[in-house]
């Protein structure tokens, strides 16, 4: 991987931190059922690019927020002995949320695209994250 | 942090991740620290034919190098106490000296004193019987797993405590188990994982200690709340009703003074102040004992 510049990683993180949440929401409504850390993992690098874009280590504290919040339910499967998972499900404030955030990304696609397309493509230079 | 050598083991990972993660709150640290290894563990289980430095050398770059995790979980614990409409709690207010009246922190921490010595009484009872029947049992074959299983539930017992203390002294403890031992060692091999893990003794520790410490808190609660509330009140009660009820017959001059209007609402006034220095009280000790819990509940 060539080194990306400062600006571009910020750029980068600060995209993907609510973007993250809406990925999140959208295994978990697919899914239908609870998952565990782990399995969520490897389920957003199936639908995703690699793990390049997206640290399968990111996700657990995004989980942990959306739990905190009520968008996801969580549950410990609490033996002693094997290893404990946390499986998370998702609420139906979570589904609502889901629902909004999808209207909002595509506004926001929407608007970027037109953005970025109006100057022919002639616009796609890089500047520093506001 | 030290770059110099990518770490080759899950607990020179954990390590690397804790001391990223330095300064930040035992709680937080401890859920990023169970994260990750149940991450890492579960990475091992599902590629049993590789090594665990070739396994640990490709999970980094999936799930993240320690520094970038720590970033990570960082930035999810301001977003959390940041602008999202589900924290309520603002920055540290600044309460007086009577603006404790509306601190909900010195409420919580009354109520905390108030249980404290029920749930003290259990912790304790359940870990004298639990050391002396796995002390007596361990000759026998049902020894072992009687150990594991008392091991088992002093770790759910601290989780609760855990989060009781959360709840009302708002200091931010474990939100989940402590990650066991990996599931293919053997029964011996966890037992003597769990001997080693200074937080197993701490814990036990802390259980037996809450007895004393829950009976103390319990008496400083109702001493203080009966005083305070029982002394403002009935001088109150007294000067409404034109009636006095109580004497002290011991001391002359008190009992005279409690008879005459004055007394009584000095009286009154000094329960009420009673009342204020028992808030302040019960901060203090909250405050203390979340810091006691911190020290041995959470494994740092």
């Amino acid at each position: 991987m060539t080194e990306e510049s400062l600006y571009t990683r910020k750029f980068r993180k600060e995209l993907m931190a609510g973007l993250s949440s809406l990925v999140l929401l959208a295994v978990l409504a697919r899914a239908g059922r609870e998952m565990y850390g782990y399995e969520i993992a490897k389920a957003v690098k199936a639908e995703g690019e690699g793990g390049l874009i997206f640290k399968q280590g990111a996700i657990y504290p995004v989980l942990r927020s959306l739990n905190t919040l009520g968008l996801l339910d969580s549950r410990v499967e609490a033996s002693a002995f094997g290893p404990p998972r946390r499986y998370y499900n998702i609420t139906d404030d979570g589904r609502q949320a889901l629902n909004d955030w999808q209207g909002a990304w595509k506004d926001m696609r929407e608007f970027v695209d037109d953005a970025l397309m109006a100057g022919g493509g002639a616009a796609y230079e890089q500047r520093p994250s506001a | 942090m030290n770059n110099d050598r990518p770490p080759d083991t899950v607990r020179a990972y954990l390590d690397a991740l804790q001391s990223a993660l330095k300064g930040a709150s035992p709680g937080l640290v401890s859920d990023a620290l169970s994260d990750a290894e149940e991450h890492l563990r579960n990475e091992l289980a599902s590629n049993p034919e590789r090594s665990e430095a070739d396994v640990l050398a490709s999970v980094i770059e999936t799930y993240g190098t320690p520094a970038e995790i720590a970033e990570e979980y960082r930035s999810m614990e301001a977003t959390l106490q940041g602008p999202f409409p589900k924290s309520e709690q603002a920055p540290e207010r600044h309460y007086g000296f009577f603006g404790v009246i509306s601190d909900p922190r010195a409420y919580g921490a009354l109520m905390y004193m108030l249980l404290s010595m029920v749930t003290g009484i259990f912790y304790f009872t359940w870990t004298v019987t639990g050391i002396s029947l796995t002390a007596g049992l361990i000759i026998l074959i049902i020894g072992i797993p009687f150990a594991l299983l008392f091991i088992g539930s002093v770790r759910v017992l601290s989780l609760v405590e855990g989060r009781i203390i959360e709840g009302l002294l708002g200091v931010r403890m474990p939100r989940r188990l402590p990650p066991v031992s990996a599931a293919d060692e053997t029964v011996l091999a966890r037992i003597k994982d769990a001997l080693v893990d200074i937080r197993t003794w701490s814990s036990m520790l802390y259980l037996l200690l809450m007895l004393p410490l829950g009976i103390f808190y319990f008496v400083v609660a109702v001493v203080g709340l009966s005083l305070s509330l029982g002394m403002a009140g009935a001088s109150i009660f007294a000067l409404v009703t034109n009636h006095v009820d109580f004497q002290v017959s011991d001391v002359p001059w008190l009992d005279h003074a409690l008879h005459t209007a004055p007394g009584l609402a000095a009286a009154a006034l000094f329960g009420i102040l009673l009342f204020f220095i028992l808030l302040h009280v019960c901060k203090g000790i909250g405050w203390l004992h979340g810091r006691i819990a911190e020290a041995l509940l959470v494994r740092l």
